[in-house]
Order: C-alpha cells, then structure tokens, then sequence
C-alpha cells in the first residue's frame, strides 16, 4: 500500500475529505484513492473474526457441542467455547452486515448515471446477481453449508429503495426487523411448548391410569421424538463422518441436501438476520460512525455501552441457552417462556457495537498502525479472503485434502484459525503492493462491468 | 402485469379507453383467464389427490376433461403470463429511454417489492397457496438486469434456464432410480434372511435327528430330555424359526432406504385420508383454514420457487424479453409468420405433451417397472413442452389480434388484463369467499364441470366490472393503491372531463 494518495493510518481527519468532496463519479468501480480507511479496517476485523464461528463447521461433526457442553467444564475445550460464544458469536457476521449496508449505500454515493448506459442501480443488481452465483459457488462447489454471500446478496436487493433514509428511520427499520425475527422465534418456541404441554397433560392423565385417547398418544410419542433428536445420535454422527472423509463427490453429494435446504428455509425464515444489521449498517455509516468522523467520547461511550451491555447479555446467552438447551432439553422448554435464544439479536448488536468501537479507538491511538494496516488490506479483499477460507478450511479438514475432520479437539482449531489469520494479513498487504484488488474481487468488478478491469499497479 | 397501463404516460389513454399495448393487455387477460380455470380446481377442493384418483382410472369423460385442460392449460398459461411479464419488463425500462437513470431503477424495484407484498397478502391473507405475485416480484428483481442484453442472448439464456429445469426434472428421476436400487439390495437381503433361516433350520434339524440326546443336552431343557419327540420336533422348530428371525433384523439405515421407495411409491396411490382432512380443514373458520395452508405457502414460496419456479418462470420470462426486443408482441411480424410459429410450437408442444402423458400413464401402471425399464422420466420435456405452446398461443392469438375480429370478444380478455393485479386479487377474493369455509363453503361439493363453469362466471364478472370500470378511470383500484404505494402520493385516477364517454379505440 504505498500509494501516496491513500491517508496514512492514524491520521483522522483525512477520510473525511476523501470520502465526501470528490468529484461525483460515472458508474465505475471505487479506485483506491476512495476507499475510506476505517471502514476497510473495521471489515478486516470482521471478516477474520467470521472465522472464529465457522472453524467449528468445518472441522468438527455437531456431536461436538453436546460433547463439551455435557463434558467436563475445566478442561480447555470448554473454556474456549464459552469465550468464543460469549464474544464473538453473531458479533463478526454482525459487524460484516453492518459493513455490508454501509458499502451499499457507498457503492451508491460514489457514482453517478451515465446517460445511454445502465443507471448504477442497474450495476448495484448486477453486482449482487453474480453475488449470489458467487455465494453458490461457494456453498456447493467450495462446499462450505455456512456460506453468507448467498444471503447477503438477497438480503442486499431488498436495501436498495431504504438508501436514502435517514439514520433514525433505519434504525426504526433495525429494529422493526429484529422484532419481526424475535415474534417468529417466539412463535415457534410456543409451538414447541405447546407440545410439550400436551405431552404433560397426557403424562399426567396417565398417573391417574386413564386410557389414553389417541391424540394424547400422539402427543406423547411427538415430544419423546423430539427430545430424541436433542440426544447424541451416533450413527448419524457415524454416517457424517465417513462420508467427510471421503472424496469430492462423496463430500458434494452429502452436502447438497443440506446446502439446498440453508438456502431455501435460510433466505425465507432468516432474512431478518442480516438485514437487521444491514439497515444498522446503514444508519452508523450515515452517522459517520464507520468514518472515522466521530468524536473519541463518542466512540468510548459505544464501547462501554456495547461491552456494557453486551457482555453480560453474552454470557447469559452462553450459559442458559447453551447450557440448558444442551443439557437437559424438556427441562430448558419447560424452564423459559421466553427462550434465552431471543435475546440473540440484542447482545450481538451491542457487542458489534463494542468491537467496532475498540477497532476504532485503537486506529486513532495509532499504537499499531502496521496492524491497522494489514487489516486494512485484509478488509480490502475481504471477499476474496472470505472464499480463501471456505478453500483453506475444506482443504484441511475434508477428505479431499488433509481429512482432519473431527479429528482435532475444539481449542485445537483455534491454532489453525491463527495461522490462517496470519497467512491472510501478510498475504493481502503483499498482494496489494501488486495488484490493485484481490483476484476475486477484480473477478467479480469484472463480471459486474462485464468488462476487463485493470488489475496490476 | 408490471408494465405501465396506458393511462400513465403521456397521450397513452387519449388514444382510447385501451392502452397502447393492446396485445399485451389481450395476452395477459387470456393467461390469467386460463391460469385461473387451472387453479380453480385447487380453490374448488379438487385436489391434486383427487385429481391422481381420476388419473390413476383414466377412463370416462370426467378424465377426458380433465387431461384436455391439463394438457392445453397447466404450466402453459403461467408461461403466457411469465412471457408478458418479460416483455414488460423490456417495456417499462425502455420506454423511458430518454431517462434511463437510477430513479426508474428505483421506481422500478418498488415497484417489484410491492408486488411481492401482494403476493404474501394473496398467499397468506386472502388464503391462495397458488400464489404467483410473491414469485413474480422475486425475479422480477432477481433478472430485470438482464433486459439490456441482445435478444439472441436472452434467448440462448431462456433455453438455458429451461435445459436447466429439464435437468432438475432428470436429477430427480435418477434419484428415484438409486432409491430404487438401494430398495432392491435391502429386499435381496430380506430374501437372504428368510433363506438363510430356513438352510439354518434344516441344518438344525437334520443335526437333531441325527444326536437327538446331545441337542436336548444342549438345550438343558428338561421337557426335551425326557425325549419327548413331538415337544422336541415342536422347540426345535420355533427356537431356530426365532432366534433367526430375531437376527433377521434391517439396520436403521436399511429401513430408511426401505422406506424412501416406499414413500415414492406412495405418490401413485390415491390417499383418501388426505383428503378427508383437508375437507375438514377447509371447512373450518379462517383460523383452521390458515394454519392448515400455511404450509403449502411457504413450501411454494421457498422450495418451489427455489428448486422449480425461478427456472420455470425465468425461461419464459427471458424469452418475452427476447421476443419484445424482436418486436413479436408489437405485431411487426407478418401474419403468415405468427401463423406458421403458432401452428409450429403448438404442434410440437402437443407431441411432447402427447408423449408425457404415454410416459406418465406407464409411470402408474407401475412405477418400479418405469424406474427399471426407461431412463427418461415423463417430466423431462415438460419445461420445452410449456415453452414451445406458450410461445405458439401467443402468436396464433397475435394473429387473430391483427385479424381484428369482433372488438367485444377481445375486450373480455383486454380490460381484466390491462387491471391484471385487481384481476388476479380478486379471483382469490371471490374464489376464496365462494368455496372456502368461511364463506359459502362450496369447498370439495362440485364436480369438475362445475368448477370449470365457476371459472367462467368469475371471469364473465371481472370482466364486465373491468370494461365498466376503465370507461371511467385509467386504472384498476388495485393498481391504484400499487401506484400509490410506490410513489407514495395520490394520482387521479379519473379520465380527464373531456374525454368522458369516448368510444374505446384499438390501435392498429
């Protein structure tokens, strides 16, 4: 990144010029000299922090959690379960969406229409139409079930017309949204304890040595399945394991019932998810906060608002959802009324907030402007660091390639997570000394133009 | 159904009560007229279980009707409307042409947003799990880019989404074949178990008779070593039948491919249970009738759309794109060639049709002899089949259009298509009100015939509310409130005075 014009880290102030008083641009891709600083940091943060969530998807069988939920809480796989899902879970993808609504509106502002060509509105769908091949791409053929660019890319065509909104009204939005994913998570938790009530009444007609009707039967035999899919199962754990180790067609073949079904039930019951944090996104951005154009005091009070609240939130999550769902199931239904699930949404908005925060304070503190730096880069190829992932972690975990699946402990993953991460931030500040954009992304600013972008410096 | 009416663009409506795209209008009338004489079975409780039992018969005039409308109706007119659909898409972006910018974008995916709102008000208020406006304002946003490309393009693009969903339909088949094939080895062993309980048993036996005191030894059972020969012959023979049996038992995963075919199998036989609940269910209050199609709806509009509706609708919705730009709906073509087309497509679609029907009376009779014998199944051209007769009614109509006979015949279909959305909303609405259970309840209570005629009496209503109503205003109320909605602002809705009682003028 020696290019003169990009502001050095640690001088804020600069992006507020770069990043409001250039001259409007036709519809082309954002050149270097553009690219708000802050926001590319904050991204690569996110996006290597993604990894902290997925890892255990592709490494491990999901027998695991139950097994070190149940097991002993001393050892080191627990522990690190509990920090990783009392901080980070939902927080990265969080923080991604967010930046995700934030480079929509950008991607927007940065352009004007040429007459005769397509309008940018036109090029913002086309960019997320091969978005969301890319995601596919990703989930059948990179083989990786937790994909998002498939989700983003839809949940990104619904943004379009909330562009223009101000700050508060998409906040409104945000929160429209999480209350929307909360009324529908609660539905189905009554759904559930419905059964579990009818399974009670039956019970209870039972003792008192009534002949049970057949629906009451039925309501027996419906809750005693369900809470036998709570319990380890192990020869589906078995089956998923041989065919993990196998090759790439048994791999593919496995994975595409549960890709198409992500895919399908995913976008329709679960856009609220990353829409919720898109429309925040949106707001913060128009606020300054992702700009770095905030006062310090600010930034402090979101991060002991956010860590405030969002670590305890956190740990509640952790310890009653987690803790009790995986222990003992009917007893976690016939506990909460309202799960301790729904209050999801809520922590990871205020611990997103309080990453966010202390990204930025850092960057301004300038004590690691050569960190910064490299995150910048890593968040500036962030799409390509993202498939890079999907790539790296099927290669070493299935059976295609080094076939370590299932076959390191919980923490043990963490290691890998370190060297990838190490691997990206030096790969992504050498890569940028020569090209201008990751390969993915000039793939994808190609495809978008439908034509050659130029890609050496 | 997207594209603008005539009455909101300059000089569109001073050229006479119709809008300037005629055709268009005629075109999406007859599609909606024909989609609904299909799902007026579905409103009408003439289930696809029922419709299997008459099927699974095929024979009587009952079944003759019934094929008839299939083959000339499903699929194909959802198509018609999908290849109007494309070609508005075309016109709503380039009839602007001088300011194709951000904003008609904007307007445009509004636009597509609201009609997928409709959609889920139609779906899951009104109680249509049919619905097409969720799926239609999907790809609408999903394809609408593609309207820039050359019509050659956008026609190798419609064949592939159609190769594509032709490919579906095969992928399905095979694993119907490898369900099948896993049935076969688990039955095999089946067999194996039974044969090798009676070669054990005879082994057994033979053993026994030959050292009768070292068996009952063996047995430590007094009964038997007081030699009773009959108790012996009698133990030995359930021991050995047993404890076999007893071994005999599938793993869970054998049982599981087991019964994978023999749930396959149960999509060829008419279930009457069904349809007993449904009847049930539908004539319940709205709160049963809800939640019992709630999961219908989301099957449609999640997993259809996904694995089915975005290539069925995207094919034909990217061929009226490519046609529109090959000016086949502005009657630029000689009437020679509609006709040619339109006998052509129709006469292949027919064969194809003919076909499938051959394959599917075969998949019946037995589908384990199909899945063995053929490596086809009868779907696999279905999407060319749609394809080809959509196309092939759209010019024959264009050509009768140009024919210009009998005005009135043409405004039936015109004026509810030009107010396609009220249309469409509103079959639901009487649909719903006429059969369901809390409306008149006429739900499962008339015969095929009937429902066809219920059809036609919905039609003949919106059709004459629809010719009155555009006398007087630009457009349908539904179209109204979607306009409202999309530029969030009230717009006369009345004809300017002067133009008042005008007589109604097609362009030629």
């Amino acid at each position: 990144m020696s290019n003169s014009n990009q502001p050095q880290p640690g001088t804020p102030g600069e992006e507020n010029k770069s990043g409001s008083n250039k001259p409007a641009r036709s519809a082309a891709p954002v050149s270097n000299a553009e690219r708000i600083r802050t926001l590319d940091v904050v991204r690569g943060v996110a996006l290597l922090g993604i990894l902290l969530m997925n890892i255990p998807g592709f490494g491990l069988d999901q027998s695991a959690y139950g097994d070190i939920l149940r097991g002993d809480h001393q050892n080191r796989d627990y522990k690190t379960f509990a920090i990783v899902t009392t901080l980070f879970e939902g927080t990265m993808r969080g923080l991604f969406s967010m930046l995700f609504g934030a480079g929509m509106v950008l991607f927007m502002l940065n352009k004007k229409d040429v007459p005769g060509g397509a309008s940018v509105g036109e090029y913002y769908y086309r960019r997320l139409l091969w978005l969301l091949l890319f995601g596919m791409l990703n989930a059948y053929i990179l083989l990786w079930p937790g994909d998002i660019l498939y989700f983003y890319a839809l949940a990104g065509m619904l943004l379009f017309p909330f562009r223009k909104w101000q700050p508060r009204w998409l906040v409104a939005l945000a929160v429209l949204c999480i209350a929307i994913g909360f009324i529908k998570g609660q539905w189905q938790w009554s759904e559930l304890r419905g059964k579990r009530e009818a399974y009670h009444l039956a019970k209870a007609a039972e003792k008192e040595k009534k002949t049970l009707t057949e629906n009451q039967q039925g309501a027996v035999a419906q809750w005693e399945k369900i809470e036998k899919q709570q319990q380890p199962d192990t020869a589906r754990t078995n089956r998923n394991l041989r065919k993990m180790h196998g090759g790439y067609a048994t791999v593919f073949l496995h994975m595409v019932p549960e890709n198409s079904n992500n895919e399908i039930w995913g976008i329709y019951h679960w856009v609220w998810d990353p829409l919720c944090m898109m429309f925040l996104g949106m707001a913060l951005f128009g606020l300054g906060f992702f700009s770095n154009k905030l006062p310090t005091s600010v930034y402090t009070l979101t991060l002991l608002l956010g860590y405030g609240v969002g670590v305890p939130l956190g740990w509640f999550y952790f310890s009653q959802a987690y803790g009790g769902a995986f222990t003992d199931f009917s007893a976690f239904v016939d506990r909460w009324r309202v799960p301790p699930f729904a209050v999801y949404d809520l922590k990871r908005v205020f611990l997103s907030l309080g990453h966010a925060s202390l990204v930025m304070l850092i960057y301004r503190s300038r004590i690691v402007p050569w960190l910064m730096k490299a995150l910048a880069c890593v968040g500036q190829m962030a799409f390509t660091n993202y498939l890079m992932q999907s790539i790296f972690c099927a290669f070493i975990f299935y059976g295609y390639g080094f076939d370590y699946y299932h076959r390191l402990r919980y923490h043990q993953l963490y290691y890998i997570v370190g060297a990838i991460w190490l691997f990206q931030l030096v790969a992504s500040v050498i890569w940028l000394r020569f090209f201008r954009f990751g390969p993915f992304e000039w793939l994808w600013r190609s495809l978008t133009y439908w034509r050659r972008q130029p890609f050496k410096k | 159904m997207i594209y603008p009416s005539g009455a909101n663009q300059p000089g569109g409506y001073l050229t006479g009560r119709f809008s300037r795209y005629f055709s268009l209008d005629v075109l999406r009338g007859i599609a909606l007229a024909g989609m609904l004489l299909i799902s007026i079975r579905e409103f009408g409780g003439f289930s696809l279980n029922q419709q299997l039992k008459l099927e699974l018969a095929a024979t009587g005039g009952n079944y003759q009707l019934w094929r008839v409308f299939s083959v000339l109706l499903e699929g194909k007119m959802m198509a018609l409307l999908s290849l109007v659909f494309g070609a508005g898409i075309v016109l709503y972006f380039s009839h602007k042409k001088e300011e194709v910018s951000t904003a008609v974008t904007d307007l445009y995916i509004r636009r597509q947003l609201w009609l997928l709102f409709f959609g889920i008000v139609n779906a899951i208020l009104l109680l249509w799990p049919g619905d097409v406006l969720f799926g239609y304002g999907v790809i609408g946003i999903l394809l609408f880019t593609c309207w820039r490309l050359s019509p050659r393009w956008l026609l190798l693009m419609a064949l592939l989404f159609t190769i594509i969903y032709c490919g579906k339909n095969y992928w399905n088949y095979s694993d119907d074949k490898k369900a099948y094939g896993k049935y076969l080895v688990v039955t095999e062993k089946e067999k194996q178990f039974s044969k090798d309980s009676l070669t054990r048993f005879r082994e057994d036996s033979t053993w026994a008779a030959a050292n009768p005191a070292a068996w009952a030894g063996k047995k430590k059972d007094t009964l038997v070593k007081r030699g009773d020969k009959d108790t012996l012959i009698r133990k030995l023979l359930n021991d050995s039948l047993i404890k076999a049996a007893a071994a005999d038992t599938l793993t869970s995963r054998e049982q599981d491919d087991k019964g994978a075919w023999e749930g396959l199998l149960r999509q060829f036989k008419y279930d009457s249970t069904a349809d007993k609940g449904s009847q049930a269910a539908m004539h319940a209050g709205y709160g049963k009738i809800w939640s019992h199609l709630l999961g219908k709806t989301q099957g449609r509009e999640a997993a259809w759309f996904y694995r089915t509706g975005i290539w069925e609708i995207g094919a034909m919705l990217l061929l009226g794109m490519a046609l529109y730009k090959w000016h086949f709906f502005s009657s630029r073509f000689s009437r020679r060639r509609y006709l040619l087309i339109g006998l052509l497509a129709i006469a292949a679609g027919l064969a194809l049709a003919w076909l499938r029907q051959d394959c599917r009376q075969a998949q019946l009779a037995d589908y384990a002899v199909y899945v063995s014998a053929r490596s086809f199944p009868a779907s696999l051209a279905f999407p060319f089949e749609n394809l080809l007769m959509a196309t092939g009614y759209a010019a024959l109509l264009l050509w009768l259009v140009r024919l210009q006979p009998a005005l009135w015949l043409w405004k039936i279909f015109a004026a509810p298509g030009q107010m396609a959305l009220t249309t469409y909303l509103s079959q639901t609405i009487m649909a719903t009100v006429f059969f369901y259970g809390y409306g008149m309840g006429f739900y499962g209570h008339m015969p095929q015939w009937q429902l066809y005629a219920v059809a036609a009496e919905i039609w003949l209503i919106q059709a004459v509310f629809s010719v009155f109503w555009l006398r007087r205003y630009r457009m349908g109320p539904a179209e109204w409130l979607w306009h409202y909605l999309i530029h969030w602002k009230k717009i006369a809705v009345k004809y300017p005075a002067e133009k008042q009682g005008a007589a109604p003028v097609i362009p030629s």
